[in-house]
């Protein structure tokens, strides 16, 4: 079957696509899971639509004001249904339990999400019994399943995913004996810390690892223990911890087997595709929008870019793009990576880029340059690596840029 | 001749410097009794004395601190049938000789203590089926692993059990003779050319096929293998499986030809008179027969012990393996070993190899000694297999490790297979001591133990309805885009992706749920589909298995484990921990 | 009384000490106003926004997700969520439908996250 434009992911990021997309052509939203929202769902608390709504809404709220668009539009909704591949030409082969579907698609835009760092990535040792969750896993567990994982918790990592499930435990009656971090500085946003944390007088250790994991059949206890500064364990430090479940909070990883198979290419720094300012790929005709392209940590972001790889997407499967000169954007001082990493034209009126700091300051200035000339400046109180840092800046500023434009963050650094 | 050895073992024992420690012998088994400091002195001991060429097997009762005496559990005295023969153990060897014996007409129990088959040593095994080119020159293993080899492709075949042939190259650098203090241009003329010529010449003593390339032949078939490779021995017939696959695939084979199969059935006793076997005792009820296979890996000897029959201790040796993103697959296009000398048994085996699924594997370790029931993997077990297998590959990104685990090898301390029948019980035949290459050789030992069964005494008559075929199982991923559109029209739950690392189908999983050996638990339905291998490893799919699997059998989601009995994935319900509680938050 | 707060009003994260003499607060170590005022608002009515589930009965998932209606007292959070562990949601739901009225006595409604049909 031939189709317009194929969003391929049914979560924040497809379903804003989608609706955008469907102002310019036909789409077909596909979705392997029984019902709309992607991780959504199960993302019980609030704290999303704050930015585009003016509202602190919980996940399922989010998902509900999209899926309700989704529902009143022309869009082609195929729920249960999985893409087995995406082949050149932009081929896609999907299957659901009415049959194999062969979609030769004008346009796709690639939204499925990304799948969390395993115990096994971060290589701790032990055995392996029942009991060890990796957070996302126990928020659908608790969530939607109606199961608890533990009564006894030791939680790894700070990041939000991990302190929003340290609270989510707590509310239901388990024990959370702490949360342990590897780093300095918690991975999560303040106001998690406090609301999670703080607030049921769970302990947050910092430069602490698990080095150890003890039970036959389902977990016994962990060991601890504190890292120098080249993180590396201390073995002095090592404690045993009695606990019946071990849950790792210890990051994100864009999910691109898809991407990769079709040759688009991948920023090993994002973990997703290199994209321009319409979320494009490197292929012609295939877009990358919401944790795919790299981990945000605000939906409101994802809903932003999406909607105008939506847009883009749309325009294209209709044959209204018009390509201008390439100019490449370089992550510069303190600036870990931008998305979009390349512009392809100015069509947009404004170009929002987003980028991570490697190290946390305050009172910096962040500055776009193009070779000597300051072209945009923007003062920031403070910058941390894990609060994502939007730049929106007027496009046409950066016309008659030399094709190298330069993100730099300038300020006072800790050492 | 036996006070020869005697006195031999007894000079083993003094040269310890232990005076704990009384020997005795009889029948060419070496009893030891006493006690010594460490469990290093308890496997020194054991395999000094094993090393001597007439001692058949040694019994080692040497207390160490820390041996833990085998609780003895209860089990039912009522009657639950007869069989002609009864096999404890269902990993690769037990099933094996199931699945030969119902050739015969028999009446046929297999019990197994665990909840399925292959959760022994076999779960862990790296999957290599050898040649036999790496064994030690006249062992009962490197005979049958050399028979058992050959004998592969087509028992893979009649039972659709992947089996590859992937090939391996044995191959030499610049540490295969580091640790040895020579000038460089001897080790290298040594490891180019003389070591190469032992291993060609080795194998044309024993059939099998090696081809010899130089340095540059290699690199160009592998890019990715180091630079300071110096030579290497091709090997083509070497082969890749998938171990509990062909356990379970021989398990639903001989399940077909009239073979009982009893999980969560443990041996208890065994009850001999007037020399033979009277009956076997289980958890599940007892079984009169007068035949026994004891395949019950680390725990032979227990059994064996049960019987009167106790021939040998196990000592277990634990091996680590890293498994790596399928994405690398093609990083090298056979596998490879790295000779490196000394041979001690850190370095005998293992290897950066190919799996049947497309992932790269380094190792496995060899650790002894061990502890019984630790399957830990530590953090030297990792660093070991990184440094060792990067000395092969030095520039794999070994960062994309994507699994790692362990498992316990039943060695014996003669470190040969125990293959032969109790010379003081009738009927009752070991196979045990099974280690490294139990897998390869267990076509051989399973017809080893066939004709030691007739010569016992056992009526083997042919079973005429015998089928050696197996019903190929669906694999939804390897089929084409037609054939999975036919299979999702005759069922749609093959349409219904749950497993997206390894394109797994609703359809598959409710399959081996259902099978002859029914996989009723996450692990089990894993090892079947591949459901929860790939890089996620399960964190999509956990919960999907653990639904189905509560669907399908009617045990309550809550009360799902992970493999064994008390391996409980949750302690209950949903808000089953807010009791009634004081009102402070 | 916890005198020591992390201001969550702004990226700033601001480390806020407050002393209470009598009826007077004074905090110390906030940058703007704000921080003043939020650590005021914790130190003498601290409230949050309850999300949690409860179980529903004839859905298409077991457990329907549910946000308190406005903020709650945070030392009434434990009471309400025990409350709210007895009781069975009834499907159709609609996202903003009320599920429980005054919960744990708080005058505040827990309502529906989202839509949830009949299976």
């Amino acid at each position: 079957m031939k189709a317009e434009v194929v969003v391929i992911g049914g979560g924040p990021a497809g379903l804003a696509a989608a609706l955008k997309a469907s102002e310019h052509a036909d789409v077909m939203l596909l979705e392997r899971e029984d019902e709309l929202g992607g991780i959504l769902p199960q993302c019980i608390h609030d704290g999303f639509g704050n930015f585009i709504f003016n509202e602190m809404m919980t996940g399922p709220e989010y998902a509900q004001h999209f899926i309700d668009g989704v529902k009143k539009s022309d869009i082609d909704v195929r729920l249960e249904t999985a893409v087995l591949e995406i082949g050149m030409d932009r081929k896609i082969v999907a299957t659901n339990p009415a049959g194999i579907m062969e979609i030769e698609a004008r346009a796709i835009v690639l939204a499925m999400g990304c799948r969390e760092r395993t115990r096994n990535q971060i290589l701790i040792p032990g055995t392996r019994p029942a009991g060890i969750y990796t957070a996302g896993t126990a928020q659908r567990l608790i969530n939607i399943e109606g199961v608890m994982p533990g009564r006894k918790i030791v939680m790894l990592g700070s990041g939000d995913v991990g302190l929003i499930m340290a609270r989510r435990f707590a509310l239901e009656g388990a024990e959370v004996e702490g949360v342990y971090e590897l780093l300095p500085k918690p991975g999560g946003l303040t106001r998690n810390i406090v609301q999670c944390l703080d607030d049921y007088d769970i302990p947050l250790h910092l430069s602490h690892t698990i080095t150890d994991i003890k039970g036959k059949e389902r977990v016994e206890g962990v060991t601890i223990a504190r890292v120098d500064e080249s993180m590396s364990p201390i073995k002095e430090t090592e404690r045993f911890i009695p606990c019946d479940c071990l849950i790792l909070a210890v990051g994100l990883i864009p999910e691109n087997e898809l991407s990769k198979q079709v040759g688009i290419a991948i920023d090993k720094r994002t973990g997703g595709p290199f994209v321009d300012e319409h979320m494009e790929t490197s292929v012609p005709g295939i877009f990358a929008c919401g944790n795919v392209a790299h981990v945000h940590d605000l939906v409101d972001d994802v809903t932003l870019a999406s909607e105008i790889a939506g847009t883009y997407a749309g325009k294209y499967a209709a044959g209204k793009i018009e390509e201008a000169g390439r100019v490449n954007i370089t992550a510069g001082k303190n600036v870990r990576y931008v998305v979009p990493q390349f512009l392809r034209g100015l069509d947009m009126d404004s170009i929002t880029f987003y980028f991570r700091v490697k190290e946390e300051s305050e009172d910096v200035n962040i500055v776009i340059s193009d070779g000597d000339r300051i072209i945009f400046e923007k003062r920031e109180m403070v910058v941390k690596p894990p609060e994502m840092v939007k730049v929106v800046m007027p496009s046409s500023l950066l016309a008659n840029t030399g094709g190298e434009v330069r993100i730099d963050v300038e300020g006072k650094y800790e050492k | 001749m036996k006070d020869m050895v005697l006195k031999k073992v007894e000079k083993i024992v003094r040269r310890h410097g232990f005076d704990d420690i009384s020997v005795s012998m009889e029948n060419g088994v070496v009893y030891f009794n006493g006690s010594v400091p460490s469990v290093e002195d308890f496997v020194q001991i054991g395999l000094a004395a094993g090393k001597i060429k007439t001692v058949r097997g040694v019994v080692n009762n040497l207390y160490y601190p820390g041996r833990k005496k085998k609780k003895k559990k209860q089990g039912m005295e009522e009657k639950i049938g007869a069989a002609d023969i009864v096999i404890v153990g269902g990993g690769i060897t037990g099933c094996f000789i199931a699945r030969e014996l119902s050739r015969y007409d028999l009446n046929i129990i297999l019990v197994e203590k665990a909840e399925d088959v292959a959760t022994g040593a076999t779960k862990a095994n790296n999957a290599m089926v050898h040649t036999g080119i790496g064994e030690y020159m006249g062992t009962l293993k490197q005979k049958l692993c050399i028979e058992g080899h050959l004998m592969y492709e087509k028992v893979a075949n009649e039972l659709h059990v992947p089996y590859k042939k992937c090939g391996m190259w044995i191959i030499t650098t610049k540490h295969t003779l580091k640790h040895y203090k020579i000038p460089s241009f001897i080790a290298d003329f040594i490891s180019k050319r003389i070591i190469p010529f032992i291993v060609l010449r080795r194998g044309k003593k024993l059939g099998i096929p090696m081809q010899s390339v130089n340095r540059r032949e290699l690199l160009e078939q592998e890019p990715n293998v180091t630079g300071k490779a110096l030579a290497a021995v091709y090997s083509p017939t070497y082969g890749v499986t998938c171990p509990y696959h062909l356990t379970v695939a021989l398990a639903e084979n001989a399940m077909e030809n009239g073979v009982k199969i009893m999980l969560n059935s443990e041996v208890t006793d065994i009850v001999t008179g007037d020399g033979i076997v009277k009956s076997v005792i289980t958890t599940k009820g007892t079984i009169d027969t007068n035949f026994v296979v004891n395949a019950a890996g680390l725990y032979a000897d227990e059994i064996a012990d049960m019987a009167g029959a106790r021939e040998y201790t196990i000592h277990p040796k634990k091996g680590s393996t890293l498994i790596f993103d399928k994405e690398y697959g093609n990083y090298i296009n056979h596998s490879m070993s790295l000779l490196k000398f000394p041979r001690t048994e850190h370095y005998k085996g293992g290897g950066i190899m190919l799996t049947v699924d497309g992932n790269i594997q380094w190792g496995p370790t060899m650790e002894s000694p061990s502890r019984m029931e630790d399957k830990s993997v530590a953090s030297d077990d990792i660093e070991q297999i990184f440094r060792h297998f990067s000395l092969l590959t030095p520039d794999f990104p070994k960062n994309v490790i994507i699994a790692y685990f362990a498992g316990l090898r039943a060695a014996t301390f003669t470190e040969d297979f125990f293959i032969r029948s109790s010379e003081r019980v009738k009927g009752f035949v070991h196979a045990a001591g099974i280690q490294s290459p139990g897998l390869a050789a267990s076509p051989a030992v399973a017809k080893m133990v066939l004709s030691i069964l007739k010569d016992e005494g056992l009526e083997m008559r042919e079973n005429k309805n015998f089928n050696p075929y197996r019903k190929k199982p669906v694999i939804f991923r390897e089929l084409s885009n037609g054939e999975k559109e036919k299979l999702i029209e005759q069922n749609p739950l093959y349409g219904k992706i749950v497993c997206r690392c390894e394109q797994v189908t609703e359809g598959e999983v409710v399959d081996v749920i259902h099978s002859p050996v029914p996989a009723l638990n996450v692990d089990a339905v894993k090892r079947r589909t591949r459901a929860g291998m790939g890089r996620c490893q399960g964190a999509f799919c956990l919960p999907r298995i653990a639904r189905i699997i509560s669907r399908e059998t009617g045990v309550p989601m809550e009360e799902i484990v992970k493999n064994s009995e008390h391996s409980n994935l949750f302690v209950g319900k949903a808000k089953c921990l807010l009791g009634e509680g004081d009102d402070e938050s | 009384m916890r005198n020591e707060f992390t201001c969550i009003e702004c990226p700033l994260g601001c480390a806020i000490t407050a002393e209470k003499k009598g009826d007077e607060i004074t905090v110390t170590g906030n940058r703007c106003a704000r921080g003043k005022k939020y650590v005021i608002q914790e130190m003498t009515d601290p409230r949050r926004t309850l999300t949690t589930t409860v179980f529903v009965e004839n859905g298409i998932h077991s457990l329907l997700p549910v946000r308190s209606d406005g903020k709650i007292p945070r030392d009434a959070m434990g009471r309400c969520v025990r409350e709210l562990s007895k009781i069975k949601a009834k499907t159709p739901v609609k996202c903003g439908d009320v599920i429980a009225a005054n919960t744990g006595g708080t005058g505040v409604a827990i309502i529906a996250s989202r839509d949830m049909v009949k299976k």
